[in-house]
C-alpha cells in the first residue's frame, strides 16, 4: 500500500511540476451540447490569421509579385503541383479541398508552437494548437473520406463500388475495412504527433528550461510540417485512387 | 498519467468526496501512515484507485481533476471544427485559390505568347541578317569587277602609249642612224677626192718630172 500511496504522491507531485495539462478542456455548452472552447479559439484565431494575410497579400495582384504575393504563389503552386502529383490531370477542382487542408493544419501545427498561447489564462485548460485535439483531426478526417467517394462516384457513378471486389472478390471485407482505416488513421497519426510533440516540448521545459528544449522546439516545428504535408497529400491520394480507372 | 488517458476514467472514478474541483489544488502531500485499508481487491489496479479516492484529500482531489481528464472526448467541437473548415475552404477559395490561380494562369499565358512572339522576331531578325549578308557580297562583286575593268582599261591605254612612245623613239632612232650613214658616206667620200688629190701632190714631189 505504501508503494501505490508513494507513486500515488509522486505522479501528483510530478503533475504539479510539469503543469503538464493533458485532456482538460474548457467547456462551453452550446444548446445542451459540450464544446472544447479552447480548440475553438486557436481554430478562430488561425482561420483569421489565414485569411487575413491572404486578403492582404492578394489583394491587387501585380505581373511581377512583391514579397507577398510572391510567397502566396509560391504556396499555390505548391498546393497544385501536389495535387498534381497525386490526383493527376484533372486536379483543379481539388486544389481548394487540398488546399485548405493544408494550410489550415499548417498554420495550426506551427501556431501550437509559436504562438504565446500561455500568456492567456483559461479558467480551466489550456490554448495550443487545434490540432491537439481529437475533435480536429476527425473533423479534417471525416471530410476527406466523404471528398473521396464523391470524386470517385461522380467520376464512375455506381461503378465506384466495382473497386471493392478487385482484383479478386475475396478482398471483400479488408477492401471495406480500408474505408475506415483511412480516416481513423489519418486522424491519428496528426493527433497523436501533434499532442505528443507538445508534451515533449512542456515536459522538457519543465525539466530544463533554458537552452535545452531548443532542438526539440525545431525537430517540433519539422514534424509539424511534415504532418501537414502527410495529411495533405495522403487526402489527395486517397481522391486520386477513388478517380483513378481500375485496371 | 495512466488515468487521464483514458475516457473512461469517469465511470471507475465514482466521487467519494463531493469536493468542489479546483483545478489545481496545492495541498499539503499527506504522510504515508494513513494506510489502513484492507488489501482485499482483486487487481491492483483497483486497489490503486481506490487507495487514491480514499486515502487522503490530495488524491481526491486529483481524482476529481483526473476525472475531467479525457483525451477522446467527442463532442459538438467536430462537427463545428468541420463547419469552420468548410467554410475556410470556401473563404480561401473565393479569395485566394481561385482569384490567384486564375491571375498567374493568365500571366503565364501571356508571358507564353511574349516568348512567342519574341521567337518570331527573332527568326525575322536572321532573315534580314542573311539579306544584309546578300547585298554586302553583291556590292563587294560589283566593286571587284569595276576594279578589274579599271584595271584592264588603264592597262590597256598605258600600253597603247608605250607602244606611241616606242615607235616615236625607234622612227626618231631611224632618221638619226641615216642622217649618220649620210654623214659618214660624205665625209668617205670626200675623203676620197682628197686621198685621190693627196696622192697626186705626193706623185708630183716623189718623182720629179
Amino acid at each position: 500500500m505504501n508503494v501505490i500511496l508513494c507513486s500515488s504522491n509522486m505522479l501528483k507531485g510530478l503533475y504539479d511540476i510539469s503543469g503538464v495539462e493533458v485532456g482538460q478542456h474548457l467547456y462551453w455548452q452550446i444548446g445542451g451540447f459540450q464544446v472544447h472552447a479552447q480548440v475553438l479559439i486557436t481554430s478562430w484565431v488561425v482561420i483569421a490569421i489565414l485569411l487575413g494575410s491572404v486578403t492582404v497579400a492578394v489583394r491587387n495582384p501585380q505581373t511581377i509579385p512583391t514579397n507577398g504575393q510572391n510567397f502566396f504563389e509560391y504556396v499555390l503552386e505548391f498546393i497544385r503541383d501536389l495535387s498534381k502529383t497525386q490526383i493527376g490531370e484533372e486536379y483543379g477542382p481539388w486544389v481548394p479541398f487540398i488546399g485548405t487542408m493544408f494550410l489550415f493544419i499548417f498554420v495550426s501545427n506551427w501556431s501550437g508552437a509559436l504562438l504565446p498561447w500561455k500568456l492567456i489564462e483559461l479558467p480551466h485548460g489550456e490554448l495550443a494548437a487545434p490540432t491537439n485535439d481529437i475533435n480536429t483531426t476527425v473533423a479534417l478526417a471525416l471530410p476527406t473520406s466523404v471528398a473521396y467517394f464523391y470524386a470517385g462516384l461522380t467520376k464512375k457513378g455506381l461503378g465506384y463500388f466495382g473497386k471493392y471486389i478487385q482484383p479478386t472478390p475475396i478482398l471483400l471485407p479488408i477492401n471495406i475495412l480500408e474505408d475506415f482505416t483511412k480516416p481513423l488513421s489519418l486522424s491519428f497519426r496528426l493527433f497523436g504527433n501533434i499532442l505528443a510533440d507538445e508534451l515533449v516540448v512542456v515536459v522538457l521545459v519543465s525539466l530544463v528550461p533554458l537552452v535545452v528544449p531548443i532542438p526539440v522546439m525545431f525537430l517540433g516545428l519539422f514534424t509539424s510540417g511534415i504532418q501537414a504535408l502527410i495529411f495533405a497529400t495522403l487526402a489527395a491520394a486517397y481522391i486520386g485512387e477513388s478517380m483513378e480507372g481500375h485496371h | 498519467m495512466a488515468n487521464m488517458v483514458m475516457a473512461s476514467s469517469k465511470n471507475l472514478l465514482p466521487s467519494l468526496h463531493p469536493q468542489p474541483p479546483t483545478p489545481k489544488p496545492h495541498l499539503p502531500i499527506p504522510t504515508q501512515t494513513q494506510t489502513q485499508t484492507p488489501l482485499s481487491f482483486p487487481s491492483l489496479k483497483s486497489a490503486a484507485l481506490t487507495a487514491a479516492i480514499a486515502l487522503s484529500p490530495v488524491s481526491a482531489a486529483m481524482a476529481a481533476e483526473m476525472e475531467k481528464a479525457a483525451l477522446f472526448d467527442f463532442n459538438l467541437t467536430l462537427p463545428s471544427i468541420a463547419a469552420e473548415f468548410l467554410l475556410l475552404m470556401v473563404a480561401l477559395d473565393k479569395t485566394y485559390f481561385t482569384p490567384l490561380g486564375k491571375f498567374m494562369d493568365e500571366r503565364d499565358a501571356s508571358i507564353r505568347e511574349k516568348l512567342g512572339d519574341v521567337k518570331d522576331t527573332s527568326s525575322e531578325v536572321k532573315q534580314m541578317e542573311e539579306q544584309a549578308a546578300a547585298i554586302m557580297r553583291a556590292a563587294r562583286a560589283e566593286v571587284s569587277a569595276a576594279l578589274n575593268q579599271m584595271k584592264k582599261e588603264t592597262s590597256v591605254e598605258v600600253e597603247a602609249k608605250l607602244a606611241e612612245g616606242r615607235k616615236k623613239v625607234e622612227a626618231e632612232l631611224e632618221e638619226a642612224l641615216a642622217a649618220l650613214e649620210r654623214q659618214k658616206e660624205e665625209t668617205i667620200a670626200a675623203l676620197d677626192s682628197q686621198i685621190a688629190a693627196l696622192s697626186d701632190e705626193i706623185v708630183k714631189k716623189v718623182l720629179p718630172v
